[in-house]
């Protein structure tokens, strides 16, 4: 008995030792890198390249947002955001695609034609195969916009197709009403070509990209398989395994246990880990916007003052240079300033906590009982903030603007939950919604406006209204000209900015990392093209 | 030196360590160097100094002021929570022995119910349930610990009642509230506080278990388990913002664990 108590308080002892010593260790901070660079290069000297000894080659990639949760379960444009796993994964790919700079470059089509207001003629290339071996032909293509705008409300929104004329490789496509970015919507990601005819049983589609699914089961794992008949180029890598881990502590294990080759998703505190030699980052600036949409349904949130407050109550630039560690830009307006109506043409709100208290303080927001949360005809500056994990970023944003917006007398309270989309699709029952959204996905800014800010937007949660808004997105619908529409973008966020209506905290750096044995892998500006035929493993 | 000395001067040690504990949690306020909700970007994720002694968190907080202060959500929330568990578990189970009849089948049905699910996993869904929150975490746990106490509570009150004694007072006409506060509890009390003693551990880990997974202390509320689940992608890059938390829940759960095995040693009248 008494050998057995001593036992236990030496173990104690030691293990608080050791726990003491091992903290105080990592006081120097180049000493705990050096550490674990070590145990990294014995993990990687320890695994060899993913070629098989009959000579296939695996590439296996890891990724956080491939899920139900993100509303792609599939690789099948046609549902929901599906199409951004066909796109990434090289199952599908569009009419045309985008350069870095945004800017439209020919794909599955050849060319395009604006012959009036309503009315585009598109050329596709001759020698384009769905992978199944069967050509790519307007017909096809039109089969495919049918079924799209058929079963998919957003899709159907953007194009407003009135009809469409297949004529060999011709395709003529005919709007409903004028819609200048068409050619642009047309490369969302559902805008990916497949071959309707061959269904889509298990949610696989059949595209025309370097990769064929094989197998899917939604939030776990997609199976692909080199495309033999690909028309563009030879496929390096023979089978690519796509894992959904939606954790990121186990997506960093994963890759430098070297389970995976490479990751999408890697949370900001495990990059220093992979900045050595045996890993190599790729990363651009995106114009995926972590923003806030304020609910004018709740009655605290209807008042300009409380929303102006909580727009200066965001200390956007410590968010971004400390909690990102300086992975993201910080956001003015609904636009990253590498767009010519982005950046710096707009205004609004800079972090000002004693600005924010006079404001509210004048407007009425008094803290009377000293608990140090404001109230007005006795109901409480009380703000219920929604949020998601799977973007890392967004409780990070959540819980540093819970700090900065108490200062300032706000009481928030955080529902950072994987079950966000039926709170906010409630009126009533939140306040904030904080999420991330490729406000210019298609390099057209009228994008985001049509999604989020116009009455009849879907994702218009707050019931945000703005008659001048609503004159300007009118007048832009039907301006073609690419300096015009800059104009009424410029005008149209400086709207949604004066009225507070949605705060843009920063702009998403996309990186992903890799075993540095992996070329091709090449992160876009426009986050949509992830594995292309050129994906290698030496 | 007896035997039963040197259980008395462990008992003392363990005692006042456990009391120390409590006392550092219960004036948790001003024993922290530094609000531990005030954030400062500016120094996020500095090492151990001597300005911040284990070191500062994501948000530039001062992890050894967050630790002090989350004793108070740790320590006491247990403390409240096996308080509540034992006295309605004993209470529950006594009477249930003592009277008999349909009460008796009854509760011990519904125990038998609880007792039939894993215990944690079934507090997972009742806090599921009740939304996030300590006090909804600790009702949780609640509902789910105390048939342990109300078996144990009737099978000392079966064997008391048919004692003698117990025949005795009754034959004496002393009525039952007497006979169970006078002969019944004080036999079964000893028991009930051994195990209520080595239970603290076991619902100090459960409590954090529950914060750990979201469904306990809600951020930014400094919380033992809440604290090490948000550090835990760091665990390699900046160990001291999860280690830190975890050595509290490791020398808190010990200490009470020492604590209660002494105590069952030291009132084991077979040992002495």
């Amino acid at each position: 008995m008494k050998k057995r108590k001593l036992l236990s308080f030496a173990l104690i002892l030691g293990i608080t030792c050791s726990t003491l010593f091992s903290a105080c260790g990592t006081t120097s901070q180049s000493s705990a890198n050096e550490s674990t660079e070590a145990a990294a290069t014995e993990e990687a000297s320890e695994e060899t390249a993913e070629t098989t000894s009959d000579g296939t080659k695996k590439f296996v990639f890891g990724d956080t947002t491939f899920n139900a949760e993100n509303e792609e379960s599939n690789v099948d444009p046609h549902e929901a955001y599906c199409g951004w796993a066909c796109i990434r994964y090289g199952v599908g790919e569009t009419l045309f695609k985008f350069n870095d700079s945004m800017e439209l470059e020919p794909w599955v089509a050849e060319s395009y034609e604006n012959i009036d207001e309503l009315t585009w003629k598109i050329t596709l290339k001759d020698n384009v195969t769905f992978s199944n071996g069967k050509s790519v032909d307007a017909e096809a293509v039109k089969a495919c916009f049918e079924d799209l705008v058929a079963v998919h409300e957003r899709a159907a929104g953007d194009l407003a197709i009135d009809s469409i004329e297949a004529d060999g490789l011709e395709l003529t496509i005919k709007t409903t009403t004028p819609k200048p970015a068409l050619i642009n919507s047309l490369c969302d990601p559902y805008g990916c070509i497949i071959d309707v005819t061959e269904g889509n049983a298990d949610g696989i589609v059949v595209g025309t990209g370097p990769f064929v699914a094989t197998e899917l089961v939604t939030s776990d794992h997609l199976n692909l398989v080199k495309n033999e008949n690909y028309w563009n180029g030879t496929v390096n890598v023979d089978e690519v395994t796509v894992l959904c881990i939606t954790d990121g502590d186990t997506l960093a294990l994963a890759l430098q246990s070297g389970d995976i080759d490479a990751a999408y998703g890697m949370a900001y505190a495990s990059y220093p880990l992979f900045e050595n030699d045996d890993y190599a980052f790729t990363s651009i600036a995106t114009s995926r916007a972590f923003y806030l949409q304020m609910n004018y349904n709740s009655s605290v949130i209807a008042d300009d003052t409380v929303r102006k407050a909580i727009a200066m109550g965001i200390d956007k630039e410590s968010f971004v240079g400390t909690l990102l560690d300086g992975y993201g830009y910080v956001g003015t307006g609904a636009f990253p300033d590498t767009f010519s109506f982005g950046g710096e043409n707009v205004t609004t709100e800079s972090y000002d906590p004693e600005g924010a208290k006079q404001l509210l303080e004048e407007a009425g927001w008094v803290d009377t009982d000293g608990d140090g949360i404001r109230e007005k005809d006795g109901e409480p500056l009380k703000i219920t903030w929604v949020s998601y994990p799977s973007r890392q970023e967004l409780p990070l944003l959540a819980e540093s603007a819970q700090a900065t917006l108490k200062e300032i007398g706000f009481d928030v309270e955080l529902n950072v939950t994987s079950d966000h989309g039926t709170i906010v699709s409630e009126s009533e029952g939140w306040d904030v919604y904080a999420a991330a959204f490729v406000t210019c996905g298609v390099g057209d800014p009228m994008y985001f406006f049509t999604t989020h800010c116009l009455s009849d937007s879907t994702k218009n949660r707050g019931n945000y209204h703005n008659d001048d808004l609503e004159a300007l997105a009118t007048e832009m619908n039907s301006t073609f000209d690419a300096e015009g529409r800059s104009d009424l973008a410029i005008k149209m966020q400086q709207e949604i900015l004066d009225d507070n209506a949605f705060v843009f905290c920063s702009f998403l750096k996309m990186s992903m990392i890799t075993k540095s044995n992996v070329t091709g892998l090449t992160a876009h500006a426009c986050d949509y093209y992830e594995l292309t035929a050129d994906l290698d493993i030496n | 030196m007896t035997g039963r000395k040197s259980k008395k001067i462990r008992l003392c040690i363990y005692g006042a360590l456990a009391v120390l504990l409590i006392l550092i949690a219960v004036f948790s306020d001003r024993l922290c160097p530094y609000n531990p909700y005030e954030q400062n970007l500016a120094i996020a994720y500095n090492p151990p100094s001597l300005e911040h002694i284990m070191g500062t968190d994501a948000y530039g907080r001062d992890m050894f002021s967050r630790i002090i202060s989350g004793a108070r959500v740790s320590i006491i929330s247990t403390l409240v929570l096996v308080v509540i568990i034992s006295v309605v578990g004993t209470l529950a189970g006594t009477i249930c022995g003592y009277f008999g009849g349909l009460f008796d089948t009854v509760v011990m049905r519904i125990s038998d119910v609880f007792l039939a699910f894993p215990g944690l996993v079934f507090a997972l869904a009742i806090a599921a349930i009740l939304g996030g929150g300590v006090s909804n975490a600790v009702i949780a746990l609640a509902f789910v610990s105390w048939p342990k106490y109300s078996r144990l509570a009737r099978g000392r009150a079966l064997a008391v009642k048919e004692m003698t004694y117990v025949k005795a007072a009754k034959l004496s006409g002393d009525t039952p509230l007497q006979v169970i506060v006078r002969h019944i509890l004080p036999n079964t009390i000893g028991t009930m506080l051994v195990t209520a003693m080595l239970d603290i551990g076991t619902m100090m880990m459960e409590l954090a278990g529950l914060s750990f997974l979201g469904l306990g202390a809600k951020p930014p509320i400094a919380e033992w388990g809440s604290m090490m689940s948000s550090g835990r992608s760091m665990l390699q890059t900046y160990p001291w913002v999860v280690l830190s938390p975890g050595l509290a829940i490791f020398i808190s759960v010990a200490v009470f664990n020492l604590l209660g095995d002494t105590l069952r040693d030291y009132l084991d009248p077979k040992q002495n």
